[in-house]
């Protein structure tokens, strides 16, 4: 018997309902649009390096962050401040991304990067999850981040993450930024204010300090940088990370702080 | 039936005489027993797993499957053809999250599922066809939304249907008509747990144990999932007695 | 006497090439929107004036808000031809959304996917500056503020546009109580004093700011729906 392969003749040029219905298909399905003369990573600074163009538009930014690791655990501690230019634009941001139940990551740079990213981080890793009936592991997944920021080499992003959690291994810290770096280490920290928050971090960092004392030292150094750096501010948020998943521990307003740790009473305070 | 169904068996896209597909209807038959019942509590899912060997490891039988938090799905037929299914509807949940950040509702998880189901074919060179013929698995599918708990059926054609109380596979027809005299609307969910096993005991050859039966639910009270271990499955099966 | 001589013009040696025209992508419209949420209310106001990016307005009638579903209205500053598109997508997706899952898109919903929406635009952004206000399936009022590439916050009251910090600083003293050192009365302010309060803020915005002016929509979502009303501001 002969088999005779029909696909061959079969085979005609698509019609224009064809193509049009994939273009309709295409633009249906979520893709990114990418601007029609420029490298995209080049479009907007040359659209608005202009005399006669519009007011540039400012992303929203995030700004200090650090997480460390410890013999408790790992604290993860930021500030809330969000800044378009010399704009405030928010002073109650959530910059601890959740992004499953046991994983947890930071925001820097560009606020839009980090969250749309970071979901799409969770996103994979919960199908990890289902599909391998297993938690991912802290390395897998910074890893994942780091290789979808790479692969948008050159269009533009902004992001400076710590990814950190609690799997088989014990409690990880990998930092993960927009150049595709993804770096294994004991503390990060991130944003225009790390400097500072380093220099209190390095400082006061000991191994093995107790869960108060290592809440007070994360705290600390995301306050002094938000003293000096004044794309800084708002609140702090401290968050421990645990065997059994994360948990929030504070969230304390920079003023209030202020207050604490210089003793300092309100001048406009009302007399009693 | 027909022992030979001639020729109008032989493609996925050929109607019999008197309008049927037989590729379809062979797929239906490769299914093994399960049970869903639904109350206003929650959903239970049974389902038997067929241990044909004393030499099989039980536990690489999964029967009931998780696709999202609130929604699970209990598999007979072609246990392959279902995990491209279930992965799909996995994919279908989490993207709906990621789009719109709340959990997917049952009926369109069902529905995306049935999506899937429909694309088979024999010009797969062009549209949407992906595979040569229609998945041999029918599904219970049980989840919890905004409306309450709610429990689908969806077989190899592409067509679901919602149930307070279903039952599939072999021997399924027996199984069926005890549910129907038996259930009410205002069953507890332990009520209805006692009702899926005890069917489900009625069809079986062998007896209940806990390693040939699996037992899920999801309650409205936890809005989530929880498939039983052994030692909890051992003090609902006591109960039965 | 000697006549006083003037030297000629200087003269440009050669024709230029005429220069092509750059790819301008972007033109901003400006106006403002702003909103306020209550307990179980959300008030919105934008005023109607469109400027052609410099000092000349184009019409004075431009409608900045757009009714999204019975439950949600979107308010949107920046470019108008940006905003129509912006709003032509979510419609066509709200509807099909409504279709698909045989409901309407809920509110937090919505504001998820407009931020997903943005993001698609991140290297090509809609020169558009968001409030989505509306209630949530509980009732509750909230505004979800945005940035252009759908960095998004859900907050109580938020305000976007050209008169964006004006309006910010007088909404953060009179609606989050910020810095004062003294806070009194009930917070359930009624959803007549929060109109009232809303028509002050975009009067407000319209006496300092060129962008801002001639009508505002002041709009309430509630459990009843959406109500829309007209507003003078000046028109100068």
């Amino acid at each position: 018997m002969i088999n005779i392969d029909f696909d061959n003749i079969e085979q005609s040029q698509p019609t224009l309902y064809d193509t049009l219905a994939s273009d309709v298909k295409f633009l249906n399905t979520p893709h990114f649009e990418l601007p029609p003369n420029a490298n995209p990573g080049d479009f907007l600074r040359e659209t608005f390096d202009h005399p006669s163009a519009p007011k540039a538009l400012e992303f929203a930014h995030g700004t200090t962050t650090l997480a460390f690791v410890y013999g408790g655990g790992i604290i993860v501690s930021v500030d809330s401040k969000s800044t378009q230019g010399p704009y405030v634009a928010s002073r109650s941001v959530k910059k601890v991304i959740e992004i499953t139940p046991t994983l947890l990551g930071t925001m820097a740079g560009g606020a839009a990067d980090c969250s749309f990213w970071e979901r799409e981080l969770g996103r994979r890793c919960r199908l990890y999850e289902l599909r391998n009936k297993e938690l991912i592991s802290v390395a897998a997944a910074s890893k994942i981040l780091a290789n979808i920021v790479y692969s948008y080499k050159g269009y533009g992003l902004s992001m400076g993450t710590m990814i950190t959690g609690w799997d088989k291994t014990g409690p990880q810290l990998y930092y993960v930024d927009n150049d595709g770096t993804r770096l294994h280490g004991q503390r990060f920290s991130c944003g225009s204010g790390s400097t500072y928050a380093y220099g209190v971090l390095d400082t006061g960092f000991k191994w093995d300090m107790n869960d108060e004392e290592a809440y007070e030292l994360g705290r600390r150094a995301v306050y002094h940088a938000t003293h000096r750096d004044a794309y800084s501010g708002g609140a702090i948020n401290v968050y421990h990370v645990q065997k059994d998943g994360w948990k929030k521990i504070s969230s304390d307003d920079c003023f209030k702080l202020y207050q604490k740790y210089y003793n300092i009473v309100p001048i406009n305070k009302p007399a009693n | 039936m027909f022992l030979t169904r001639s020729e109008y068996d032989r493609g996925v896209n050929t109607f019999s005489p008197e309008g049927r597909l037989f590729q379809v209807e062979y797929a239906l038959e490769a299914i093994k027993l399960g049970i869903g019942v639904q109350c206003e509590e929650g959903v239970v899912l049974a389902v038997e797993k067929r241990l044909t060997s004393p030499l099989l490891e039980p536990s690489s039988i999964q029967k009931v499957v998780e696709i999202d938090y609130h929604l699970i799905c209990a598999l007979s037929g072609l246990v392959a053809d279902a995990r491209t299914i279930i992965d799909h509807a996995r994919i279908e949940t989490q993207n709906h999250r990621f789009n719109y950040n709340e959990p997917m509702g049952v009926e369109s998880c069902v529905q995306s599922i049935c999506d899937l189901a429909l694309r088979f074919g024999e010009n797969r060179n062009s549209g949407e066809e992906r595979m040569s013929r229609p998945f041999g698995v029918a599904l219970l599918i049980a989840g919890i939304d905004e409306k309450g708990p709610s429990l689908y059926y969806s077989d190899p054609s592409g067509t679901f249907t919602q149930f307070h109380a279903k039952a599939i596979g072999a021997g399924s027809e027996g199984a069926q008509t005890t549910l129907q005299e038996k259930y009410s609307k205002t069953l507890t969910i332990a009520e209805c747990q006692k009702l899926a096993l005890t069917t489900l005991k009625q069809v079986m050859e062998e007896a209940i144990t806990t390693t040939n039966v699996e037992l899920a639910v999801i309650t409205k009270a936890d809005q989530k999932f929880k498939i039983y271990n052994k030692e909890e499955l051992a003090t609902v099966i006591q109960t039965l007695e | 006497m000697e006549t006083l001589k003037l030297s000629a013009l200087p003269e440009k040696d050669k024709q230029q090439p005429i220069s092509h025209g750059r790819f301008e992508a972007y033109v901003d419209n400006g106006g403002t929107v702003l909103a306020v949420a209550g307990k179980d209310y959300c008030v919105i106001a934008g005023d109607t004036r469109m400027s052609d990016g410099g000092y000349g307005i184009q019409t004075r009638k431009y409608t900045k808000i757009f009714q999204l579903t019975k439950k949600c209205v979107l308010a949107t500053s920046g470019m108008q031809a940006d905003t129509i598109a912006l709003q032509k997508r979510l419609k066509s997706m709200l509807e099909s959304f409504e279709k698909e899952h045989g409901k309407p898109m809920s509110t937090p919903a919505i504001a998820q996917f407009l931020s997903n929406t943005l993001y698609y635009k991140r290297f090509f952004p809609y020169y558009t500056f968001n409030l989505v206000a509306g209630v949530d399936e509980q009732g509750e009022g909230w505004i979800w503020t945005y940035d252009a590439v759908g960095s998004h916050e859900r907050v109580k009251y938020s305000s976007q546009g050209s008169g964006n910090q004006l309006v910010i600083p007088l909404l953060d003293n009179q609606v989050a109580k910020f810095n004062q050192q003294i806070v009194e009365g009930n917070k359930d302010v009624s959803c007549e004093q929060v109109v009232s309060f809303v028509k002050d803020s975009i009067t407000s915005a319209g006496e300092r700011d060129i962008y801002t002016g001639d009508f505002a929509d002041i709009v309430v979502v509630d459990k009843n729906g959406v109500h829309w009303e007209k507003f003078e501001l000046k028109l100068d």
